[in-house]
């Protein structure tokens, strides 16, 4: 069987070759990840440190402030959003590693090999995926360490984990499109503040109940935040298949959006060759 | 039979500036064609269209005997290329590297792990193998990109500028692995902007200037063709015009570096000591006095009426959109 490529400076590839290119470049991907604990950690040890103060400062909050209801601990409650905090910053990553593959030249020599265009992506997004889970196992074992327990059991922790990486993958595939249009690390490193604000105007770190005017307005009109809810359940109230499942399909249409528009931006890089 | 490189009438436009301008090529197979020119001169945009990673705007070329342009997955498949810069990922092994080379090109881990072993060591890297690139040296970097280029063995080989920024003892290495692998049939095509490099590996070459190709053949026919023996004589520059005018009576002037005057000695070497008389005769205090036979520095100078050697870019010089 072969895969046919829309571009005609493609050669035809086989699937399973295609596949085994795709999974050669993620194995890439997630070595050089590992490689740059400058890179990682921070994504790791920022989440974390925030849920610290805001567990030490607003701790008790969770027996009067509205929205809180069957909380069990704030640091329970922020375990979606620390997840989800850490997974934009490794997103991000794989957009600057294209960006920086761009501007090394390294991607040209992909190019001028018989890979397929399409594992080109695929291989990256599949490795920030792959890093996703990985960043999901380590808070759900580093907080199950101070007390929290997923009340969906280990179900809801698969959920968490898979919710996980197709984050990274709508991240990674944002960050990827603007690294292919622009070539630029340092393009998608400064969407990285933009990614952050629209972390904080969701419910990641307080209910919108707790919230007011323009701002509770815009949170519960925020994908982030349905999200995050929907794994909130999983973790706060027990297994609810409708709500993750729910957390996870808008997670994957972002996704479908984020690799269409990532692919669309590699042809385009393509086209411009031409 | 198909010839391994054909270009016709390839041209390369990036809006307004022409960096390729109609070149036509042929290889032959087996040889180590070189490409000599100064930076800008539209050297790694050939390459680049060769390789398939550029589209020509006008023209044909066909590689191993595929299209360029409607078939390049299997131009893609028949060749290796190692570009200027040695792009390689600082954060991998070079087995790491060489690995997913191979798997690139559709090549299963056992025969990848093979093959790996086998150019590793032939490029002398089999001691550093399971070092991350980014502790290599600069020469052991284009040996590994030379190895990664070699790992699906190519029938065509394209070698971008492959010893430049290199000490002398590395350049003399990759010197030696070109003329190995194409000992063993391996079509070489090298650009260059070192003239000992063209000399040296080259049994044809092409001289491109300003996107255009301004002289082809064998490196030795070439320089032959030049003729005469240069006398390059160096003065005062208020001693420049003096000297010209004495040393015209001996052969036609050549492009010469600023603060020397360059003859083409009709009389071969027998005139050196009639016109260091003239000199003398004519009161002329000289530094330096040298005489050249012909080289492809004096080919080029011949051909563009400028001196490669030691030249900065060129006058549109053209550089790739990134």
């Amino acid at each position: 069987m072969t895969v046919v490529v829309a571009d005609p400076h493609e050669a035809r590839i086989g699937s399973r070759e295609a596949f085994n290119q795709a999974r050669g470049l993620a194995r890439r991907s997630i070595r050089g990840t590992l490689r740059q604990p400058q890179v990682w950690l921070p994504g790791l040890l920022f989440p974390m440190f925030i849920a610290a103060v805001n567990t030490s400062t607003m701790g008790k909050a969770i027996h009067f402030a509205p929205g809180f209801e069957g909380v069990p601990s704030l640091l329970a409650f922020l375990l979606p959003a620390s997840i989800t905090q850490s997974v934009l910053f490794g997103g991000l990553t794989a957009g600057s590693d294209t960006a920086l593959d761009i501007q090394t030249g390294f991607f040209d020599r992909l190019l001028a090999s018989p890979v397929s265009r399409t594992s080109i992506l695929v291989g990256r997004l599949a490795g920030a995926s792959a890093t996703g889970a990985i960043q999901a196992v380590v808070f759900i074992v580093v907080y199950g360490i101070f007390g929290v327990r997923v009340a969906a059991g280990v179900p809801g922790m698969l959920l968490l984990v898979v919710f996980a990486m197709v984050l990274a993958i709508v991240i990674g595939g944002f960050a990827a499109m603007l690294a292919l249009r622009t070539g630029s690390a340092e393009a998608v490193q400064n969407v990285f503040p933009l990614t952050f604000i629209s972390l904080f105007i969701s419910s990641a770190f307080f209910p919108t109940e707790a919230m007011t005017g323009a701002y509770q307005w815009i949170a519960e009109r925020n994908p982030i935040t349905w999200m995050i809810d929907g794994m909130r359940h999983q973790v706060i109230d027990g297994l609810d298949w409708s709500e993750g499942l729910t957390s996870i399909a808008i997670a994957v249409v972002l996704a479908v959006l984020a690799v269409y528009g990532a692919n669309r931006a590699l042809r385009t890089r393509l086209r411009r060759a031409s | 039979m198909t010839h391994p490189i054909e270009a016709e009438g390839l041209v390369r436009r990036f809006g307004d500036i022409v960096a390729v301008a109609g070149v036509d090529l042929v290889v032959e197979q087996g040889e180590i064609f070189g490409f000599l020119g100064p930076n800008g001169a539209g050297k790694s945009t050939l390459v680049r269209m060769l390789a398939t990673l550029l589209r020509p705007t006008a023209g044909r070329a066909r590689v191993a005997g595929y299209d360029v342009e409607t078939e390049a997955g299997a131009v893609r498949r028949s060749i290796g290329v190692a570009l200027q810069d040695a792009a390689i990922d600082p954060l991998m092994t070079g087995r790491e590297l060489v690995r997913l080379q191979a798997v690139l090109h559709g090549i299963g881990r056992g025969e990848a792990d093979r093959r790996g072993d086998v150019l590793l060591a032939r490029v002398g890297l089999t001691g550093a193998a399971d070092r991350r690139v980014g502790t290599y040296s600069g020469g052991m970097r284009r040996r590994l990109d030379l190895a990664l280029a070699l790992v699906h063995e190519p029938t065509v080989l394209f070698l971008d500028e492959p010893t430049t920024g290199l000490d002398p003892t590395s350049r003399l290495a990759l010197w030696d692995e070109v003329r190995r692998l194409n000992t063993e049939g391996t079509t070489v095509f090298l650009t260059t902007q070192y003239l000992e490099e063209a000399d040296e590996l080259a049994g044809r070459i092409a001289i491109i200037d300003g996107g255009t190709i301004v002289r082809e053949g064998a490196p030795d026919v070439l320089k032959n063709d030049v003729g005469a023996h240069t006398l390059v004589v160096t003065v005062a520059p208020e001693s420049e015009a003096h000297v010209r005018a004495v040393l015209l009576a001996f052969g036609e002037e050549r492009a010469a570096k600023p603060g020397s005057v360059a003859i083409g000695l009709t009389g071969g070497p027998a005139a050196l000591s009639g016109a260091l008389r003239a000199l003398d005769d004519a009161g002329v205090v000289v530094e330096h006095v040298e005489l050249d036979a012909p080289s492809l520095d004096d080919v080029f100078a011949d051909a563009t009426g400028r001196r490669l050697e030691g030249a900065a870019a060129g006058e549109g010089a053209v550089e790739e959109p990134a």
